[in-house]
């Protein structure tokens, strides 16, 4: 380090000088978070056991959308990169786990790799996938690059129809393995498990899980964001010359970028097909369902809702989404997600019409997104 | 081992042409930077000095020439190399993310200076934490050279301009450059504030031992500091000289005054060339 030291540098003007020069935070403020982690980590841990199994899994459904929408808010809002492909990669990142980790047979490929296995190298292919669109995405910019990246939704579509013994036949699914690590089987329906007398069957033991990938999405993404990565990114996404001039390639993290977000939509898409315990017919409409051009938008309305680049927000914005029309039915009592009669306002059609009208008020008044009402909310209490 | 031992090496611009299109933005230009001199590029707007600078850093290929640090071809290299090699550039436009702290503005500096991936980051490693605590801790050292440690956590877009302008300085000065370029930085101040930064360009230049190459409308700054200045019009090298021999140089007083000769040389030039800039 000696050779980076500027000797006595000569006090200007507006210089202090009294306190040492350090960039570091004081120490409550390092130790508070820490704690408010510990303290998350036992609710998170503690919730099954008071969280009744339906609402476990609207949470988990949340957590699927939330960690898809993590990795779009970082390509969008950091790298400054459009993106409408990806539920392209949540169902790429289904499909590769669930041939991964299934039994081949003579209708379907598998590979019967352990789930662990199946579910890092299905991280590794979609990350890879979505580092090979990088001729693409290095060469398109804004709204160009979101209808080359929306295409792949159709190009998924199209593929999931031709290769059946990949993707399930037509319309009825695969079913795809749960998640099991030695000495702990996620799947398990007949527990023996029980924490405070409550058993912990499949739910209960899904959240954990949901909940623990989340987390560590979080935490990895929060991490990479506030150091070089991050700064590479949106010095890609505010000013190319800027970033250029200061050592970043400005291809090569559009690149990463794309490959990050894909990673993410690919741990997403497993969190999926373990939620429907399958791959939910990828080949039955391109405009609606689980791996249509609805979720694509679904994801980006998230990620808007929730402020662009904000990971938390990316979680608030699927609680609103994604979470929404699996609750009211609950909240209501009546357990129809969709409504025959087709005039009545449904769960979804009041989700599509708060979403709606979140995004025009967000767009209006703050552009943060959720993420903004909460630094601004932090910012009245401490004061 | 103090900075002025930084192996400052001379920077070379060796007949550089850069075409946009038919036009010819810079034309031929050749000039040197010696080792810790300050070295002003000067002109009319559109005169092709921000070009040039862009032909030096990498983001704009030159049609002809070459650039180079002492024996290493700048013109060439993959353009996000050439930080590495110790090229520091301010930028004429303020180009801060307005959004980020000034910290994290500054360390963009760092950013070729330091290794690290996603995983690396997002996992937290221990050496890779250990490597920005110490790169912030230097961050934060510059920045308390320009004045700017009690904003290190501020968001950059709710400084003021002159603030904003430091936080560039410091972001350019993070690379630890051998050679600092800088794209008219008193643009914007006035007269007061003007002084300071020529100030600050002149202390930088000899507490940190390097080359400083400046591109400057405010000639009352350019002449007070600059060991030798290069002058363009319409991209063409018209002098290259120390300031006493350009002040009097009859094609660079037609050049700023469209032609018409002044014998009080200085304050007419600084004249003419405000009125550009507050039209540009
Ligand atoms: N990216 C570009 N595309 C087309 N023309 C450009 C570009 N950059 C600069 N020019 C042109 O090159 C000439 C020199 O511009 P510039 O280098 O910005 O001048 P200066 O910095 O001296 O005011 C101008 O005529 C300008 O219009
Ligand atoms: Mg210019």
């Amino acid at each position: 380090m000696s050779d980076t030291e500027i000797a006595n540098p000569p006090a200007t003007p507006e210089t202090t000088g009294t306190t040492p020069v350090t960039a570091r935070r004081s120490t409550a403020a390092r130790v508070a978070p820490l704690i408010g982690w510990a303290v998350l980590l036992l609710v998170l841990f503690l919730t099954p056991v008071y969280v009744p199994g339906e609402w476990l899994s609207v949470l988990c459904w949340i957590m699927a959308g939330g960690v898809a929408a993590m990795g779009l808010t970082m390509l969008i809002g950091q790298a400054g990169q459009f993106s409408l492909g990806q539920a392209f990669f949540l169902l790429l990142g289904g499909v590769t786990y669930t041939v991964l980790a299934a039994d081949g047979d003579a209708e379907y490929i598998g590979f019967g790799l352990p789930p662990l296995v199946a579910l890092i190298g299905t991280i590794i292919i979609s990350g890879l996938a979505g580092a090979a669109f990088a001729p693409i995405s290095g060469r398109l910019r804004g709204i160009y690059l979101g209808v080359a990246s929306l295409s792949l939704v159709f190009l998924g579509y199209y593929l999931s129809h031709e290769l059946p013994m990949l993707a399930g036949s037509a319309s009825s699914g695969r079913y795809a393995p749960t998640f099991s690590v030695p000495g702990f089987d996620f799947g398990e329906t007949n527990p023996q498990l029980l924490l405070l007398n409550v058993p912990m069957g499949a739910a209960e033991r899904q959240f954990w899980l949901f909940a623990g990938l989340t987390v560590i999405a979080y935490l990895v993404g929060q991490g990479a964001m506030k150091g070089r990565v991050g700064r590479g990114w949106r010095a890609v996404r505010d000013n190319e010359a800027v970033a250029t001039v200061m050592g970043v390639s400005v291809p090569g993290e559009k690149a990463k970028a794309f490959a990050i977000s894909s990673a993410y939509g690919g741990l997403a898409g497993v969190m999926v097909v373990w939620w429907y315990s399958g791959l939910m017919k990828p080949d039955e409409a391109v405009e609606l369902g689980t791996y249509s051009t609805y979720t694509t938008i679904a994801l980006l309305a998230m990620c808007v809702i929730g402020g662009l680049g904000s990971l938390g927000g990316a979680i608030a914005g699927s609680a609103l989404v994604f979470g929404l029309p699996l609750a009211l039915p609950l909240l209501t009592g009546s357990n129809q997600t969709v409504d025959a009669s087709g005039t009545a306002f449904t769960p979804i059609v009041i989700t599509n019409l708060v979403f709606g009208i979140l995004i025009v008020l967000i767009v209006l008044f703050e552009p943060r997104g959720l993420a903004g009402l909460g630094t601004r909310l932090r910012n009245l209490i401490r004061r | 081992m103090s900075t002025d031992t930084r192996n400052v090496q001379p920077l070379r611009v060796e007949g550089v042409t850069v075409r946009f299109g038919g036009i010819v933005a810079v034309n031929d230009v050749s000039f040197t930077v010696q080792p810790r001199t300050i070295h002003a590029l000067i002109g009319p707007n559109g005169a092709g000095k921000s070009s040039c600078f862009n032909a030096i850093t990498g983001i704009y290929t030159p049609a002809s020439g070459q650039v180079r640090l002492g024996e290493t071809v700048l013109t060439g290299t993959p353009p996000h190399k050439i930080a590495r090699q110790g090229i520091g550039r301010a930028f004429q436009n303020l180009a801060l993310i307005g959004t980020s702290s000034v910290l994290d503005n500054v360390m963009l500096g760092r950013y070729s200076l330091t290794k690290g991936q996603f995983m690396a980051y997002g996992m937290r490693l221990p050496w890779t934490m250990r490597q920005e605590r110490a790169h912030q801790d230097r961050a934060a050292e510059i920045c308390d050279y320009m004045g700017l440690s009690h904003r290190l956590h501020t968001p950059a877009g709710a400084l003021s301009y002159g603030e904003q302008k430091r936080v560039d300085l410091a972001r350019a000065l993070c690379v630890e450059p051998t050679v600092l370029m800088l794209d008219e930085p008193a643009a914007g101040m006035n007269s007061s504030e003007t002084a300071m930064m020529a100030a600050l360009i002149h202390d930088l230049r000899d507490d940190l031992g390097i080359s400083v190459l400046l591109v400057e409308h405010d000639m009352s700054l350019v002449m007070g500091i600059a060991d030798r200045i290069t002058v363009l019009d319409f991209g063409r090298r018209i002098a290259d000289d120390v300031p006493a021999v350009i002040q009097r140089d009859p094609e660079v007083i037609k050049a700023y005054l469209g032609g018409a000769p002044d014998e009080s040389g200085e304050s007419a030039e600084a004249a003419a060339i405000s009125s550009e800039e507050t039209s540009a």
